[in-house]
């Protein structure tokens, strides 16, 4: 018996990689198989060629590999969503200003500095198995956003492809990206060691990961923080005839059997919106930090979070105020970071002012936090021991109320309101 | 309460102990074997002149201040190159076989990188341990560290770059580190040594999917331009240096001569007295057991009682721990089992050690190689089902200086009755060889897929000693692999090494559930999609460690059974209509006019009913319909035919009946030869096969494609049937009984044994 024979007749036991979606396109792939023998037929060869050309991409050789590079320029005029290409400049000129130590800071680079990076690959999940088959950047400069796909029209040609690649990094200093952190520039390493020593060395580059930033902002806003879902709800961008990102694998393995540029062509259009969203993404993201623009005040009190997570309250404070000047919802919680701040500032007074603003708030539940760094104030601080256990005991109360409603066991922190009633009655004793 | 103290009281030393067991009527009529081993004297040689200072400080400092010889072997052997297995018994310091010629590698060339892998975490767990200790010892920098599914990511990266050695299981190598191999460059590229434990674990499914895990990593390791060396060390099996070389496809210097010293040790095979002559049903193992250990515990002697399941631990455990509370004062009973935390499982060691735990009850976890220290007694209930496994638990008996005992108490099981009634064939055969089958096509094309993943493949390219070309193509056809200018890339966006797992038999395995407490769900194991037809099929009975479980649901197309905890006095045995067809005869053998033969089949299977069988009286009270789709099964088989005329003189029914009796020893005994469990080889009587019209008994690899047990099956073919024939007649039941041809009808022992001697080429009846 063949192996092949056995190979057939084992078939039912095989984990193959089946997919649903590859069932779909079975239809398709049939109707390719006229395409695909036209692939060896030297005429329809100078066919894709002229398709190649049509898409705007010219081959590039190298050590006898060849991929594509597809350009385009784009003007500065040119709008994306809610912004013209050219305002990056006036975000970058922003940053030199504002003297912010942010994740986000452009502070010291220039606008050609950046390259905004996004990649198409053969696989979803991360493993040395995953070829990146589309490399797609764009590049604000003087002369207009030059955006450039190099793409790989055969696994064998990886050399090629990462040599060409390598033309974009070379005047660069920093990537931006969307979740490029853990995945994109992650696989580019691996293809790398892969192909050891018949590529040149990557260069460190600095490394905005955009995706961050959307969480922070948008987290709660946002079922998801898919860039397809920024796009239309925070950018202005609409996107008609997008092929999805998870389809790009099975249109690829398409191509490779058909050889037909139009399966691909999809994935091409899809990834330099990607890669142009990025500069808009980019723009939106500094103006709102630098509050060149209002945005809501969800952004804002999640702006003036992400400074205070960084240290720097000053930026935190200015923000947090105007949400307590307002009559927002979040009034209250702005009101209470800011008597933290106060308090880490040592400023007392501040801090008990807008800790009692917030207590007093009778149309907002109050934290039980608000109520012990109270009690811990006029313990520590002020020595005004009534006023510490009216709060302790407010504190003791709104737990228990929590726990009745949570079900959940209150033992520990009953157990430490408990333990400060009980010095504060102490202290109150030994004054007498 | 002091040693003096419970001397004063009449306890009595283990030889007082033997001798009343020699002498007293409750135990010596059921001593069906005494053996004494003699005792041997330690083996040492001075420290090699090449190890480095701190290490044999560090040695002397413990109290090791010299080499036991089979030591001294492996780290010459290994220091020249060469790739070893050590094959030792328990607690002979075999763990120095790789510690030391590494540690002094690493003395030598910091960059050097080692991998250890164990077949579990928690012996991966304990090694680590061992390995600090004696690293901080030497006062070495070297960095040892844990990488598996507990290890914290902050930690992972660490590991990775900069582990001098790195533990792990083949699970997580196969899953976790080979298809990362970019994030692990320096590792690869300085790979020395990988140490192989507990090679003998490395058998069957787990074993061939494991060659190809080797395969996969010595691939990667060529990629990077390095090329370790292999050290494996085994416990005892008939074919240590053939497994090894196997697995690893690398030629093997075998070291089998343990140099540490052994005391006297008595091998005592007991069987427990008949209590149902008709049946031919004995005294539970279980109770026989607890009162052998209760008299041993009595009198102060630290014993170890193996159990086989879950259940039976906490029965004897329960019985002894009150025993305990009556009579033996502070010293503690401990239970062991599956699923202890390290730091308990070192509690326990210290605890034997130090003489607060008296005794230990255990289900078969502690086989593998965990160290509790040398105990003075064994009490085995119930054969472990395969001689090396037997010296393995025995092996936890026995001290360097002094008597030991090992008690094996045998069940009504035909396997147990077999070996109490042949105790040479447990000491004088050779233990059971351990069998893998790489090449199994639908492990080898797993492997394949999770190997062009991590490195395209080129033409000519081999895997192992595999030729492949042809599975590319056909893996190219099935648009996983894209192949351009002779090479083939993976091209699927799916990552090939979730979908398969080592140790399961099949990729399309039924989940079993128990949902018996609400909320608190939680997956008892997997089966095969085969046998779950005529195992978890609606009301079936299902066994898990002893416990009993009913099956309320399965959902055939999700793959899930949903059982829950019952406790019911029957058991349930569903009908499998079978049809086999044989493919290929790849060899035959003929015997006067029989047939035995050996290739592969189809088996198609379809669960037709199910019925209730009553332990004690084995009574029918009650049936039930299962509604399943037939399943296919393409496999290897072994086989024996009986010529037409040969069978001419006793009629249809006869044969049937014969065959049916054959077929129920063989599945009994076959195991015992091949080594296996008795669920991986399948027993099927046809009174006419299809493929040449004659009654046939075919033995059949449970697992697709075969992983050489009917292969074994074949090659000892005459040795099985001699002893099937000699099982039968030495049962003393009248009529059959469930301990050798099954319960049946009268003068069906008679056909079953005429059978058995015509298989073999030998007349019908007895001269």
């Amino acid at each position: 018996m063949s192996l092949k024979d056995k190979l057939t007749r084992m078939r039912t036991h095989m984990s193959l990689e089946q997919t649903e979606r590859r069932d779909e396109l079975e239809v398709e792939r049939a109707s390719q198989t006229v395409a695909s023998v036209a692939h060896t037929d030297p005429t329809a060869l100078s066919a894709h060629d002229r398709q190649w050309e049509a898409l705007g991409a010219q081959p590039y050789a190298f050590a006898g590999e060849s991929v594509f590079v597809r350009e385009r320029i784009y003007p500065l005029t040119h709008q994306h969503g809610h912004y013209r290409f050219g305002q990056l400049y006036e975000a970058i000129a922003r940053w030199q200003d504002a003297g912010i130590a942010h994740p986000l800071s452009a502070d010291g680079l220039a606008t050609e500095d950046l390259l905004f990076f996004d990649t198409e690959t053969t696989g979803l999940q991360g493993g040395v198995g995953n070829a990146i088959f589309l490399l797609g950047t764009t590049r604000v400069t003087q002369d207009g956003v030059v955006m450039r796909q190099h793409f790989l029209p055969s696994p064998d040609a990886e050399t090629a492809l990462y040599h060409s690649f390598a033309r974009d990094l070379a005047p660069i200093t920093h990537l931006v990206t969307y979740n490029g952190k853990s995945f994109d520039w992650p696989q580019v390493r691996t293809r790398h060691t892969l192909l050891r020593g018949a590529v040149p060395a990557l260069p460190a580059l600095g490394h905005f990961d955009l995706l961050h930033g959307a969480r922070r902002l948008w987290r709660e806003d946002l079922e998801s923080c898919r860039l397809s879902l920024i796009e239309p709800e925070k950018l202005g961008v609409s996107r008609e005839h997008d092929v999805p990102g998870y389809m790009a694998p099975i249109l690829y393995f398409d191509y490779l059997h058909s050889g037909d540029p139009s399966a691909i062509a999809g994935v091409l259009t899809h990834n330099e919106i990607d890669v142009l969203s990025l500069i808009t993404l980019y723009i939106h993201l500094s103006t709102l930090l630098l509050g060149a623009q209002p945005g809501t005040y969800e952004e804002h009190f999640a702006i003036a979070r992400w400074y205070e997570a960084l240290g720097d309250d000053e930026a935190a404070a200015a923000r947090y105020d105007s949400i307590a000047q307002s009559t927002h919802a979040l009034r209250q919680r702005a009101t209470q970071a800011l008597g933290m701040i106060a308090k880490r500032r040592r400023d007392w007074r501040r801090a008990i002012v807008a800790l009692e603003a917030c207590a007093a708030d009778v149309e907002h539940p109050v934290s039980i936090d608000v109520y012990v760094e109270l009690a811990k104030l006029y313990e520590h601080q002020i020595k005004d021991y009534d006023k510490a256990m009216h709060y302790a005991k407010a504190a003791l109360a709104a737990c228990s109320e929590r726990s009745r409603l949570t079900r959940r066991s209150p033992r520990f922190d009953l157990h430490a309101h408990t333990r400060r009633i009980e010095r504060l009655a102490r202290r109150l004793t030994e004054k007498m | 309460m002091g040693w003096e103290g419970e001397r004063m009281l009449g306890k009595r030393s283990l030889a007082q102990v033997l001798d009343d067991f020699r002498t007293a009527e409750r135990w010596k009529g059921n001593l069906s074997h005494w053996r004494t081993i003699e005792p041997r004297s330690a083996q040492t040689v001075p420290f090699p002149p090449a190890l480095d200072g701190r290490i044999t400080d560090a040695l002397t400092a413990r109290g090791i201040p010299s080499l036991y010889t089979h030591q001294a072997k492996a780290f010459d052997h290994v220091r020249g190159g060469r790739n070893i297995v050590a094959v030792t018994p328990t607690a002979s310091g075999k763990s120095l076989c790789y510690h030391l010629p590494i540690l002094q590698t690493l003395s030598e060339d910091p960059q050097a990188r080692s991998l250890y892998l164990f077949p579990t975490k928690a012996l991966a767990q304990d090694q680590k341990t061992e390995l600090h200790d004696l690293i901080r010892a030497t006062g070495l920098s070297v960095k040892s560290e844990t990488y598996d599914g507990d290890t914290p990511s902050a930690v992972r990266q660490l590991v990775r770059q900069a582990g001098h050695i790195v533990i792990t299981n083949p699970d997580m190598l196969h899953s976790a580190i080979l298809p990362h191999h970019t994030k692990w460059v320096s590792f690869f590229e300085h790979l020395r040594f990988v140490v192989i434990d507990e090679l003998h674990t490395y058998r069957g499914v787990f074993g061939s999917h494991v060659a190809n895990v080797i395969r996969r990593l010595k691939r990667i390791c060529a990629f990077y331009g390095s090329h370790p060396q292999f050290i494996c060390t085994s416990a005892t099996i008939a074919n240590p240096q053939e497994l090894a070389q196997h697995l690893t496809e690398e030629q093997m210097v075998l070291i089998d001569q343990s140099g540490a010293p052994t005391g006297r040790k008595h091998f005592v095979f007991y069987n427990p007295p008949v209590v149902n002559e008709q049946l031919n049903i004995r005294r539970s193992a279980t109770l026989e057991a607890r009162d052998i250990a209760s008299t041993f515990l009595a009198n102060g002697i630290q014993t170890i009682i193996f159990a086989r399941s879950r259940v039976r631990v906490e029965i004897i455990l329960t019985y002894l721990q009150e025993l305990i509370r009556r009579r033996l004062g502070p010293r503690s009973i401990r239970g062991y089992r599956g699923g202890y935390l390290p730091s308990e499982r070192r509690e326990i060691e210290r605890g034997l050690r130090q003489g607060d735990i008296l005794g230990v009850v255990s289900t078969n976890a502690l086989e593998l190689g965990v160290d509790i220290g040398q105990l003075q007694a064994c009490v085995v209930t119930g054969y472990p089902g395969s001689i090396a496994s037997t010296w393995q638990q025995a092996g936890r008996a026995g001290r360097r200086q002094g008597e030991s005992v090992v008690v094996l108490v045998g069940s009504s099981t035909p396997m147990d009755q077999y070996v109490m009634q042949h105790p040479e064939y447990f000491f004088d055969r050779s233990p059971e060889s351990a069998r893998i089958n790489p090449d199994n096509l639908i492990i080898l094309v797993d492997h394949l897929k999770c190997a062009a993943y991590e490195l395209p493949f080129a033409q000519g390219d081999l895997f192992g000693h595999a030729q492949v070309q042809e599975i590319l193509e056909y893996l190219t056809d099935e648009q996983v692999l894209h192949h351009v200018r002779g090479k083939w890339f993976w091209m699927n966006d799916s990552f090939p090494a979730h979908n398969i797992s080592l140790r399961s038999a099949s990729q399309e395995n039924v989940v079993i559930v128990d949902i018996s407490e609400r909320g608190q769900e939680r997956v008892l194991g997997e089966m095969d999609r085969f046998s779950s037809l005529t195992l978890l099929h609606e009301e079936a009975i299902y066994l898990h460690q002893g416990a009993q479980f009913q099956v309320e649901k399965l959902d055939y197309e999700e793959k899930k059974a949903y059982v829950r905890e019952v406790q019911v006095d029957y058991y349930t045995d569903a009908n499998l209509a079978v049809q086999l067809k044989v493919l290929t005869e790849d060899e035959s053998r003929a015997q006067d006019e029989t047939r035995w033969a050996f290739g592969e089949v189809s088996v198609h299977a379809m669960a037709t009913i199910f019925k209730k069988i009553k332990f004690e009286t084995h009574e029918n009270i009650g049936s039930g319909p299962i509604h399943l789709p037939e399943e296919e099964l393409h496999t290897s088989a072994a086989w024996i035919s009986f010529s037409e005329p040969l069978l001419a003189s006793l009629g249809p029914e006869d044969v049937e009946r014969g065959l049916i009796g054959l077929a129920h020893v063989l599945q009994h005994v076959a195991p015992l030869f091949v080594m296996c469990d008795p669920a991986d080889l399948h027993v099927v009587p046809q009174r006419k096969a299809v493929h040449s019209g004659e009654p046939t008994i075919f033995l059949y690899d449970r697992y697709p494609g075969g992983v050489g047990l009917s292969d074994q099956v074949f090659r000892e073919m005459h040795t099985l049937l001699v002893q099937a024939e000699t099982l039968i007649a030495a049962c003393p039941c009248e009529a059959g009984c469930p301990a050798c041809i099954g319960v049946s009808g009268a003068g069906d022992k008679a056909l079953a044994a005429s059978l058995a001697r015509l298989a073999q080429g030998g007349p019908r009846h007895v001269a």
